[in-house]
């Protein structure tokens, strides 16, 4: 109760805050409530046109709730989900079954993901979702989606091998057939809009107040108009993870020198402007970590499929000491911790090495591209890595002597790592440097099973007001399992789309 | 006017294929493309109707250029698949805006992410 009530504090500053920064037009500060305001009228606005908003516009628009308007802020569309990596979720699907896997089910993605969840996830709303996994596949292929070929696969936290995998590996391989799909069939997007506020009278979001032509990041460019939504508002604007200040206060154990894997719009504006009226946001300092990322690439990169075979054949160490200072193997939030711990005196990260042979991997696409795009180098021996990095030499060709004496004995007397997949380290290596990058928020905005965003103070739905995507909270519950992302988003489309549906 | 200037830029869009240009002073402080230089003459009105102050949408890109689809990258590319005019992200989702400016030179979007592969434009 006492964070409900924090939260509306913080909703209503936000409110204030942003009257205060912005210029508003005559018309649209003086009368929130005077319909002679506005600037335009459509059926149905979406905000972000990531797979949330993508899939609900083209689903609003097959539902023929007329007039589409897709509002993105950047000067792209598909927000985060057009650079993540492509993995979805389908219980059922065609490859799954042509592999002889019969006994995969929507329950058994629902028990997977209430086990991640640790009693915080919605089994309801995770139901829904599951339970719509094939229309939101079958849209997918409709609109010339273009998947791997017999590629299904178990990833981490699934009983099943469930998860099939975009032709590139991106969600852009998805947002940018549904984009084009949305265009046919008569969508509208714009880019380069900025929701500023959201306009509520009563119990009721009538519209938005959006800055037009705004340039990310500059808050002064732009100007503010109005547009009213006749039958719904839905907000899809993605996570927050790129907002410092507020990962900070939502979840202060946060490193702030933790970099991200998202892209740079992530920051979370359009969900405060949704509390300041009235909408409740929940779990929100519950915030996904990958300890996989390399400070030298932008966004999830490519750090995480070389550290698949790092962490297994070869080891970490500090370029402070030289040595090895964690399990390679261990669990996700072990590791941040220890990796964290390494930093010069004055704070600053100091970020730790991983290294394993060049030789067992000359050819694979996870060593050619790292070492392609500089973020892996190749050396040619212990010599050149302690000068390249600033390592001390004699304290790490101690550390790799004794670890392949430990190799050969099959066990790690100094962290106790699993060494069934060790290799014993020989020059030239493959070397990379590691950071831990914030990955997803589970919190958000609180809807019901519809989608229906709930009033803080009423706990009853704000008519008109619809959210989907990450911009939500208390579906996943304190962990989201990977491919589980594209699934909701896509699905809530369906399902938003029949909720106006009814409605109207 | 207009007609005329958008086939000359078309006629010089074929002979450079498309480059708008290394950035030049056009007059005072303001910075231009040197293959826009011709625009110049009328103005600011040809990219920024109505008043120097308007947002530039992508239909001044568009009119002399065409689609982003359409348009050939002749410098050498990182590697076939960093072709930013068809790309796995974006696509035809992308303002021309994301990756060109025309008073300054700006990165272009994808080098959020690939640092290695795209200069400042």
């Amino acid at each position: 109760m006492q964070s409900r009530r924090k939260f509306l504090k913080l909703g209503a500053g936000a409110a204030i805050g942003g009257l205060a920064v912005a210029s508003l037009p005559k018309t649209a500060a003086a009368h929130p409530s005077d319909e002679t305001a506005w600037d335009e009228t459509v059926d149905v606005i979406v905000i972000g046109s990531g797979f949330a908003g993508l899939s609900a516009a083209l689903n609003a628009k097959r539902k023929k709730l007329g007039s589409i308007l897709v509002l993105e802020k950047m000067q792209v569309i598909g927000g985060n989900s057009a650079i993540n990596g492509g993995w979805f979720a389908v219980p059922k699907n065609p490859i799954q079954l042509s592999q002889g896997i019969l006994d995969d089910s929507p329950e058994e993605l629902v028990n997977d993901q209430m086990i991640a969840g640790r009693g915080m996830a919605n089994k309801e709303i995770l139901t829904k979702v599951a339970n719509r996994a094939l229309d939101a596949y079958q849209m997918c292929i409709d609109a010339g989606v273009e998947f791997r070929k017999d590629f299904n696969i178990q990833v981490g936290g699934h009983n099943k091998a469930r998860a099939i995998r975009t032709k590139h590996g991106t969600g852009g391989d998805i947002t940018t057939k549904l984009y084009e799909a949305g265009r046919r069939e008569g969508v509208e997007y714009r880019l380069q809009h900025y929701i500023e506020d959201f306009v509520r009278v009563g119990d009721k979001i009538e519209g938005v107040v959006v800055r037009r032509g705004y340039r990310f990041p500059d808050q002064g460019t732009g100007e503010l108009v109005r547009i009213k939504a006749n039958k719904a508002v839905i907000c899809a604007s993605g996570g927050f993870a790129r907002d410092m200040k507020l990962r900070a206060v939502v979840d202060p154990s946060l490193d702030p020198t933790l970099d991200c894997t998202n892209h740079l719009g992530a920051t979370g504006e359009v969900m405060l402007s949704a509390a300041a009226n009235g909408a409740l946001p929940i779990h929100l300092n519950m915030i996904q970590t990958g300890h996989w990322g390399s400070p030298d690439e932008g966004g999830f990169g490519w750090s995480n499929a070389l550290l698949s075979i790092g962490w297994h054949e070869g080891i970490s160490v500090s370029v402070l000491s030289g040595k090895r200072y964690m399990d390679e193997r261990t669990d996700r939030l072990t590791a941040s911790t220890a990796i964290m711990n390494n930093r010069y005196s004055d704070g600053s990260p100091a970020y730790p090495l991983v290294f394993f042979n060049y030789n067992d991997h000359p050819d694979d696409d996870r060593v050619v591209r790292a070492l392609r795009d500089e973020m892996a180098w190749k050396v040619d021996s212990l010599e050149q890595l302690a000068s390249k990095f600033n390592v001390p030499l004699d304290a790490l060709k101690k550390t790799v002597k004794e670890y392949n004496e430990h190799v050969a004995q099959g066990t790690d007397p100094d962290f106790g790592r699993k060494m069934d997949t060790a290799k014993v380290l020989k020059a030239p290596f493959v070397v990379s440097r590691i950071w831990p990058k914030v990955h997803y928020c589970m919190g958000g905005l609180k809807t019901d099973a519809d989608g229906r965003v709930l009033d803080a103070r009423t706990m009853s739905p704000i008519k008109n007001f619809y959210a989907a995507g990450e911009v939500t909270g208390g579906v996943h519950g304190q962990t989201r399992l990977s491919s589980c992302s594209c699934l909701e988003t896509l699905t809530m489309g369906f399902i938003i789309s029949e909720a106006i549906k009814a409605n109207a | 006017m207009k007609k005329l200037i958008m086939s000359l830029a078309l006629a010089l869009a074929m002979v450079v294929t498309a480059q708008a240009g290394d950035l030049v002073t056009i007059k005072g402080n303001t910075e231009g493309r040197s293959y826009h230089k011709s625009l110049y003459e009328e103005g600011c009105n040809y990219c920024h109707p109505g008043s120097p102050k308007k947002q530039v949408t992508d239909a001044a890109c568009v009119d002399c250029h065409g689609q982003i689809n359409d348009i050939e990258i002749t410098k050498h590319l990182k590697m076939p698949e960093a072709n930013p005019h068809k790309s796995v992200h974006y696509n035809q989702g992308a303002s021309c805006l994301a990756c060109h400016a025309e008073h300054t030179r700006k990165a272009p979007v994808c080098s959020e992410c690939h640092r290695t592969w795209f200069d400042k434009m």
